[in-house]
């Protein structure tokens, strides 16, 4: 096994040369993106058990690797001598197969900005009811992307950072993106407040539960509870260790279990709907 | 009374908030075991040792995780620890690097030298795992497009194994994340916003995390045990005043309620 | 009448303030009515956020794993990932959304094989850390007080109780229910704890943005600190 990880290592057959590089480079990407857009009027080709098959070997694959790296031991010393003993031979690949992730996580991410300019672009073209706030957004889209990209560029040095860039990034993030972000969030304090007089009514016994140690802990932890009692902090911090903690350590284990029954469902595509 | 316009409770919320803030106060905290922990966790740290900074907030969270990654990265220069940042978040990276910029350069500290920012990945859990595995070609470069190789601050560090803690700035639940697939020689700190605090004393119980401080009240006592001035302070007392409001109308409601059913009754 | 200066978005500092502020009190607005200003500044907050992303997005990722590697370092077998990874963008094809789920499918195998070290390295420690709880003095643990010892039982009482509560598999009856029924209860101090701390939070962003407008708008000092 060390000997495979070894010959994949060896930089010959997996790197291009330096002279013309970038050429190559190109043309490789180029003939991926059509082989791998090209292979799709093939897969359509295929009956739904066939797609289905596809997509289940895929997910078993993708999830027997994290699995298999993690059971499998890590001393394999005495079937190859000179093998690493605190890792298995799948150890050195979770390195790579990470910035596959990393990469495809990023286009998913994409995905919903992708999506989102769609739907606005659509509402634009088409004139749909309140189209103009659509624009809105597709500018403020456009300009904020330019800024970033070139933004984030400009911080590793590859394009040059110039005080309009500096200055209009600034405007943009710091006092216009990071201020409606925060106002955004900060509209939830007034709802509360106005559902704290409205709804919160104490009906039954669970009820007056809940209330009294959410008051007991709202008191308790601020400054102010340690003025009208010291010993009120002191209380607090207790039901929030001795009485919280076991309650929530039995959410978890039921979270954990039924995580572990989902995740085989999935990993085994036996789940309906996804796969 | 039930039937007030909501508009007139907002503006009795934020003329509280604002009478409050303005107010010359200055109640003292009373440290918790939590945060207590947390600081003296800190206080462990050798000269030259390494910890990771997980900080995963964005502007929506502004005002609980500022003052507390603000007072970490206050500890830990004064403890002459190195650090690494790295965000989860995309508006995280930016912020969060431009806020550890500003306040190093008031302490001297040197980017690249003694601390540096990784930068964003999107999926924490293969990050780490690859950290664990091979941290310089999972990280490869940080903000600046330098190599981690070439940053003298992680010279020689081969995997994740190699930090002394982890330090996760957050307002989502990626501390069970680090737990999971973080080496256990490594001590986890938290510093979660409130609404994930509750969440976390099971952890605390169990040990997997070392310590921890809650949202902008949690950052008022670490900020005491450091004896320093941030926003910890003038906003946990006013969070102090405004939950008093909220109590008063929680039971005022529930006593508009009551009148509202007796006099149905004698109406009966 | 420095102050009146100093206020005034006379320079590009003072404007930059001015711009967080009228966004702040933009989405503000709506607390009054739902009104044009603050739909206009909605929408451009999420054309903001979304062009964001692009940038960490675009560089960080896409640069420092793919572009990096192939064009500058010549490692070509990275090449075929973006187009692997762009199987997700057929999600919006009625005839070709199945192929999506082929890329899903990987995220979500993926997900699923990692969750095993995860429910060893984040369930099992709380299992074991419950279990290893003294519940009576004994040699093994001298330094045990009593408080500690009433602790440890509530603790493993209140967590039996709430984990009976949570058996739903057969019908809960006699003292099961009533086990289960205490469960309700002190499953109510955890969710009492979580709401009284989701306030706090909440008014702390509150405070936080009243903060900004009291001290880096008006330049009034805050008290307190």
């Amino acid at each position: 096994m060390g000997m495979i990880t070894n010959l994949m290592a060896q930089q010959t057959i997996w790197r291009l040369p330096e002279e013309s590089r970038a050429l190559f480079a190109t043309l490789i990407v180029a003939g991926a993106f059509v082989l791998i857009l090209g292979l799709i009027p093939v897969l359509q080709t295929l009956p739904p058990r066939g797609r289905r098959a596809i997509i289940v070997t895929v997910t078993f694959l993708a999830g027997l690797f994290f699995a298999a790296e993690f059971f499998l031991p890590v001393d394999w010393t005495a079937i190859f001598p000179k093998d690493d003993p605190k890792r298995n031979f799948l150890t050195p690949a979770i390195q790579p197969a990470q910035n596959v992730l990393q990469i495809i996580g990023a286009l998913a991410l994409g995905l919903g900005t992708f999506g989102l300019v769609r739907l606005h672009l659509r509402n634009a073209v088409q004139k749909r009811p309140q189209w103009g706030y659509s624009i809105v957004l597709l500018v403020s889209f456009v300009v904020m992307a330019t800024l970033s990209i070139l933004n984030t560029l400009a911080e590793k040095e590859i394009v040059e950072r110039g005080p309009v860039l500096e200055r209009a990034f600034s405007i943009l993030f710091d006092y216009t993106l990071v201020q409606l972000d925060a106002a955004m969030f900060s509209l939830i304090a007034f709802y509360i407040f106005s559902a704290a007089y409205r709804a919160f009514r104490i009906r039954s016994v669970e009820a007056s539960i809940l209330m009294f140690t959410a008051m007991l802990v709202m008191i308790g932890v601020v400054p102010l509870g340690a003025q009208i009692s010291p010993a009120l902090p002191t209380i607090a911090n207790w039901v929030l260790a001795q009485l919280n903690a076991p309650a929530q350590r039995a959410i978890e284990f039921g979270v954990g279990i039924g995580g572990l029954a989902m995740a085989i469902r999935l990993w085994l595509s036996l789940e309906r709907g996804v796969t | 009374m039930l039937s007030v316009d909501r508009r007139w409770l907002y503006l009795i919320l934020f003329v509280n908030i604002v009478i409050f803030l303005l107010a010359p106060l200055r109640m003292p905290a009373s440290i918790s075991p939590p945060v207590q922990k947390f600081y003296d966790e800190i206080e462990k740290l050798q000269p030259g040792d390494l910890v990771m900074i997980s900080s995963n907030w964005s502007a929506s969270t502004l005002a609980e995780n500022q003052p507390q990654l603000e007072a970490v990265i206050t500890h830990l220069m004064r403890k002459q620890a190195r650090f690494t940042i790295i965000s989860i978040e995309a508006q995280s990276r930016d912020i969060s690097y431009r806020l550890a910029e500003r306040i190093t350069k008031e302490k001297g500290y040197q980017y690249g030298e003694q601390w540096a920012h990784f930068g964003f990945v999107p999926n924490l859990a293969v990050a780490i795992k690859g950290m664990v595995t091979d941290l310089p070609n999972t990280i490869k470069q940080d903000v600046r497009g330098i190599e981690v190789t070439k940053l003298p601050v992680v010279q020689g560090v081969k995997s994740l194994s190699d930090y002394k803690m982890i330090i996760d700035v957050t307002p989502s639940g990626t501390v069970p994340v680090w737990i999971s697939y973080s080496p256990k020689n490594v001590k986890i700190l938290y510093c979660p916003t409130s609404v994930m605090a509750a969440e976390a004393y099971t952890y605390l119980d169990s040990g997997q995390i070392k310590g921890m401080i809650t949202g902008a009240k949690g950052a008022q006592e670490y900020e005491q045990l450091l004896g320093i001035k941030g926003l910890g302070a003038p906003f946990a007392n006013t969070i102090s005043f405004s939950h008093l409001l909220i109590i008063f109308f929680i039971l005022l409601g529930n006593f508009a309620m009551l009148m509202n059913r007796l006099q149905a009754r004698r109406e009966a | 009448m420095d102050w009146l200066q100093a206020f005034l978005p006379l320079n590009l500092e003072r404007l930059s303030v001015w711009i967080g502020v009228l966004c702040t009190l933009a989405i503000y607005s709506l607390l009054y009515r739902e009104n044009p200003i603050y739909r206009f500044f909605e929408h451009m907050y999420i054309g903001l956020a979304a062009g964001y992303s692009l940038g960490p997005l675009g560089v960080d990722i896409l640069y420092r794993y793919w572009i990096e590697p192939i064009w500058i370092q010549g490692y070509w077998a990275w090449a075929f990932v973006v187009p692997y990874g762009m199987y997700l963008y057929f999600i919006f094809s009625e005839r070709y959304g199945w192929i999506s789920r082929i890329v899903i499918g990987t995220l979500i195998g993926a997900s699923a094989g990692l969750f095993f070290q995860e429910f060893s390295s984040r369930y099992l420690p709380q299992l074991n850390s419950t279990l290893q709880k003294p519940l009576w003095v004994s040699d093994a643990n001298p330094d045990l007080t009593y408080g500690m010892i009433i602790n440890n039982i509530l603790f493993v009482i209140i967590l039996l109780s709430v984990l009976t509560y949570f058996t739903f598999s057969y019908e809960q009856r006699g003292p099961v229910k009533r086990v289960a029924i205490w469960g309700r209860w002190f499953l109510m101090i955890g969710l009492g704890a979580i709401f009284g701390n989701t306030v706090m939070a909440r008014m702390a962003l509150l405070i936080g943005r009243i903060y900004y407008l009291l001290n880096d708008w008006l330049m009034i000092r805050v008290g307190g600190g």
